[in-house]
């Protein structure tokens, strides 16, 4: 059982008309990781994210969590099954307060709450957790940047995951908060989370992540050890183009 | 299509958890509203308590589409639909099946209540103006369908529901009895809007409405949820149908799969308030005086002028007024002007 | 030999439906195009038509103007009217919930059509040209010289008005305004002014077919919300803001009610028509022409 990927996906694919926005995508996450997913632009990581949680039907491929075949189960079903995703840009619920957004999640969630008052009770400690405690009763409109994203999180941690997925969760992020939000993360797989984080930002990916995965026009270009990954030349081509990556190669010949 | 594209889904003022005896009291509001529209019978004239009994009609059909318009957000223009349903199964079901009306009623209801899980279903996954067209497009359907079955609805001569002879199974009710049929509709209506607006489940419309993807990656069964609301939506219009086919006696198509029934739910929804409880309520009653006054005082004109109140309102207080008011007191801000400013391009 | 009746009835159907559907191509292309660039769905386009022909039918009843001339008049009318409503009235709720929108346009509908009322009455009333009524004979089919030249008359200005909008400045604006609205502005486009002239040229466009409306056959105040419903009909078949859909659309939904003339009773016709609609909602709400717009359906 603990052997189990807790997620796993094989050949999995996606097309919009005639793009192919995923391709072939194989690969699998085993327990108490961080997985981090990096590529250029339309490399179809966030595609990738909504196949996993529900939110696009593959036209392609299989997705299991924990071996369980979810391949086109509905996002709640998902949930369920203790998946949790943050958005890259951040939808939190406009017209209820900081509290009552979390609330939903334990309401909802696997762990379905039997009340409200115990469900805002608990939605209390998650976001002490992510270091919103000051902030429940607030509008989302009124927080910083900083903020909506740890709600994001917060929001996702109220359905207790075990999988959790991060889509761009830095992004916006001023330098001094990133060490904080990484130390969240890295606390947060301690607990026995296995977490996959989509990412641009390179420092962060670096420090935080096990394993890294590399995604380019919607296929995996490669993946494993961070600095191995990062060094690949064929990730900087993807990265950076053709040019500089052989400006690279030339110069470490030299 | 960017964000700056998208419509806004109203910003309201989120409410702080509440204190224990804010819980009772829409409750004891409630009751004692509705016993003071049972004293309020024996004081009015035959006149005046037709009038009150549209009133409690209105008040339930707003209070109905809340359901599915103002908490979940869809926006259904085809509400009528469910009104006809309720009113042309019940007049049917009493001539040719000789069933008393209560009986009738309650399968009216139950009937619309499964229509709208039937059409939800395929309609609910579209958004927006979609959705509304779509309502619109079976609402006006279903008044063509009844239209071209005479031998069972009469089509457009209407049908008439027996009320007096051997074929009656049920008595009149009268100005008297129909007031408080009205009454307890509408009081059903209240107490379900309030009971779903405090309730988990009216958590996870109102989370539906403000948006639908992050409520469906946090657990909620947005269909199962939407079904749901439409058809108990369609439950209370389809009684309310039953109820207005019986005190008519002859009913037709064209009046109850009329367009500009659901037009006035939604203004009144509107209007009062979208999305509370208060809203439709003080809605329904606001616009029937209204709609009173100007026919009996411009009989020409008063379509025209309630189009021009329909526009200044939408203007003005396109939040409807109980959110304008909650709004206002929180921000301390009561212009207009800056409402105005919200949406304008 | 009633075989051969049959196939001249559906001939002579077929061909009515096409005419016809031409001319409800027309008074259709405007609501689709508000629709597709602004998001506003007018539910006074059905007034704008019959406005026109109010208008068309003055001017031939007091100043003996043929309609072919009237109709520019009550193109320009209902352009000034039409621009000016959507500049200071419409534009105060584009950015609101779509219900507000749809009760504005609702508002606009109830005062145009009352307003309608009380100045030209409810009775019927149809604009009446010499030539309308000849009829030219192709084999067994009768065409009525009227209809045709309406449908003449739709389909030019229909492909006038995709040549507008596709070939110059203002046009693209248009349709930029339409595709982005925030790029469009911080591109110098005047975004205001760009909805006030698609509105003005969708009521001027309704003008013109209700103009010809009004030579084929009778109207009144109370036939403007058939209308609105036709041209919801035919923007989403032919998917929204898409002008050759339209035709598409209204050349279907004329043929569609044709046909069911010949084999339904009266009102099946329209029973048809909203139909067809739903089961497209349901199953294409891009239309039968248009490109997938994801938007239109929930995901999930």
């Amino acid at each position: 059982m603990s052997d189990t990927p807790v997620l796993e996906t094989r050949g999995l694919g996606r097309r919009f008309g005639g793009l192919e926005a995923v391709s072939d995508v194989s690969f699998s996450v085993p327990r108490g990781e961080i997985l981090g997913v990096i590529g250029p632009n339309g490399a179809g990581k966030s595609t990738f994210i909504n196949l996993v949680t529900g939110h696009v039907r593959p036209s392609a491929g299989s997705v299991h969590v924990n071996g369980v075949d979810v391949t086109g189960a509905k996002p709640w079903k998902i949930a369920k099954l203790r998946v949790a995703r943050t958005f890259q840009i951040v939808k939190p619920f406009r017209g209820m307060t900081v509290r009552e957004n979390v609330a939903v999640g334990v309401l909802y969630g696997p762990h379905r709450a039997t009340s409200m008052s115990k469900a805002l009770a608990r939605a209390d400690e998650v976001l002490a957790d992510v270091g919103l405690a000051d902030s429940t009763d607030r509008a989302p409109a009124e927080l910083s940047t900083a903020d909506a994203r740890r709600l994001e999180l917060a929001k996702a941690l109220a359905l207790d995951p075990q999988l959790l997925l991060l889509d761009e969760v830095m992004a916006g992020l001023r330098y001094n908060e990133i060490e904080p939000s990484l130390e969240l993360l890295r606390r947060l797989r301690d607990q026995g989370l296995t977490i996959i984080v989509v990412e641009h930002v390179m420092k962060a990916i670096r420090e935080v992540s096990d394993q890294i995965l590399v995604m380019h026009q919607g296929r995996v270009l490669t993946s494993g050890d961070p600095d191995d990954v990062l060094s690949d030349p064929r990730v900087i081509e993807a990265y950076l183009g053709k040019r500089y990556a052989d400006r690279q190669a030339s110069e470490r010949d030299v | 299509m960017s964000d700056l594209n998208e419509t806004a889904v109203e910003q309201r003022t989120p409410r702080p958890v509440e204190a224990p005896w804010h819980r009772f009291l829409p409750w004891g509001a409630l009751i004692v509203l509705m016993l003071a529209m049972l004293g309020l019978q024996s004081q009015l004239y035959v006149g005046q308590e037709r009038t009150v009994t549209t009133i409690l009609m209105f008040v339930a059909l707003a209070q109905a589409w809340n359901i599915i318009g103002g908490f979940t957000g869809y926006a259904c223009f085809g509400q009528v639909v469910f009104f006809g349903i309720g009113g042309y199964a019940t007049a049917v079901m009493m001539v040719h099946l000789h069933v008393s009306f209560w009986l009738a009623l309650s399968l009216s209801g139950v009937g619309a209540a499964v229509f709208g899980a039937v059409i939800g279903l395929p309609l609910l996954r579209l958004k927006g103006h979609y959705f509304a067209i779509a309502t619109l497009g079976v609402a006006e359907g279903m008044r063509e369908l009844v239209t071209n079955l005479p031998r069972l609805t009469g089509g457009g001569a209407g049908i008439t529901v027996p009320t007096v002879g051997e074929d009656a199974t049920t008595a009149y009710l009268g100005n008297d009895g129909f007031y408080l049929l009205f009454l307890a509709i509408a009081g059903l209506a209240v107490a379900t809007a309030l009971l779903i607006s405090r309730s988990r489940f009216g958590f996870a419309l109102r989370a539906i409405h403000q948006d639908e993807d992050a409520a469906a990656a946090m657990g909620i069964n947005t269909t199962r949820a939407k079904v749901l609301a439409f058809s108990l939506s369609g439950l209370l219009t389809g009684l309310v149908g039953a109820t207005y086919a019986f005190q008519q006696v002859v009913i037709f198509p064209d009046r109850l799969f009329d367009v500009e029934i659901t037009v006035l739910m939604v203004v009144m929804v509107v209007i009062g308030g979208s999305g509370t409880v208060l809203g439709p309520l003080l809605g329904a009653v606001g616009l029937q005086f209204l709609s009173e006054y100007l026919r009996n005082h411009y009989t020409n004109a008063h379509t025209f002028i309630l189009g021009a109140i329909i526009i200044v309102a939408v203007i003005f207080l396109p939040q409807g007024l109980v959110n304008y008011v909650r709004e206002a007191r929180h921000s301390g801000n009561f212009s207009l002007l800056a409402n105005v400013r919200r949406f304008r391009l | 030999m009633a075989r051969h009746w049959l196939v001249t009835a559906f001939l002579q159907a077929t061909v009515y439906g096409l005419l016809q559907g031409g001319l409800l191509a027309l008074v259709a292309v405007g609501f689709s195009l508000v629709w597709g660039v602004m998001n506003v769905v007018n539910l006074a386009h059905g007034s704008f038509v019959i406005l026109g022909a109010y208008i068309g039918w003055e001017l031939n009843v007091h100043a003996g103007l043929d309609p072919l001339l009237g109709m520019f008049v009550a193109a320009a009318a209902l352009f000034v009217i039409g621009y000016a409503l959507q500049r200071w009235l419409i534009n105060l709720v584009v950015n609101a919930p779509i219900f507000i929108t749809l009760l504005l346009t609702f508002g606009l509908s109830l005062l145009f059509v009352q307003g309608m009322n009380i100045v030209f009455s409810a009775n019927y009333r149809s604009i009446q040209t010499d030539y309308a009524s000849t009829s030219l004979t192709f084999g067994e089919v009768r065409v009525p010289l009227g209809r045709l030249l309406a449908f003449g008359i739709a389909v030019l200005i229909t492909v006038a008005l995709v040549a507008v909008v596709n070939r110059t400045r203002t046009g693209l604006a248009i349709i930029a305004t339409g595709m982005d609205r925030g790029a469009a502005r911080l591109m110098g486009i005047r975004a205001r002014h760009v909805y006030a002239l698609t509105f003005g040229l969708s009521a001027a466009l309704a003008a013109i077919a209700g103009t010809m409306v009004g030579t084929i056959g009778t109207f009144n105040p109370a036939a403007a919300g058939g209308f609105t419903l036709l041209s919801f009909v035919i923007a989403v078949l032919g998917g929204l803001g898409n002008m050759y859909g339209a035709l598409l659309g209204g050349l279907l939904i004329g043929l569609v009610e044709a046909w069911a003339g010949l084999y339904l009773s009266g009102t099946w016709m329209n029973a048809m028509a909203f139909l067809v609609l739903v089961v497209v909602l349901a199953v294409r709400p891009s239309g039968l022409v248009g490109r997938a717009y994801y938007a239109a359906r929930v995901e999930v």
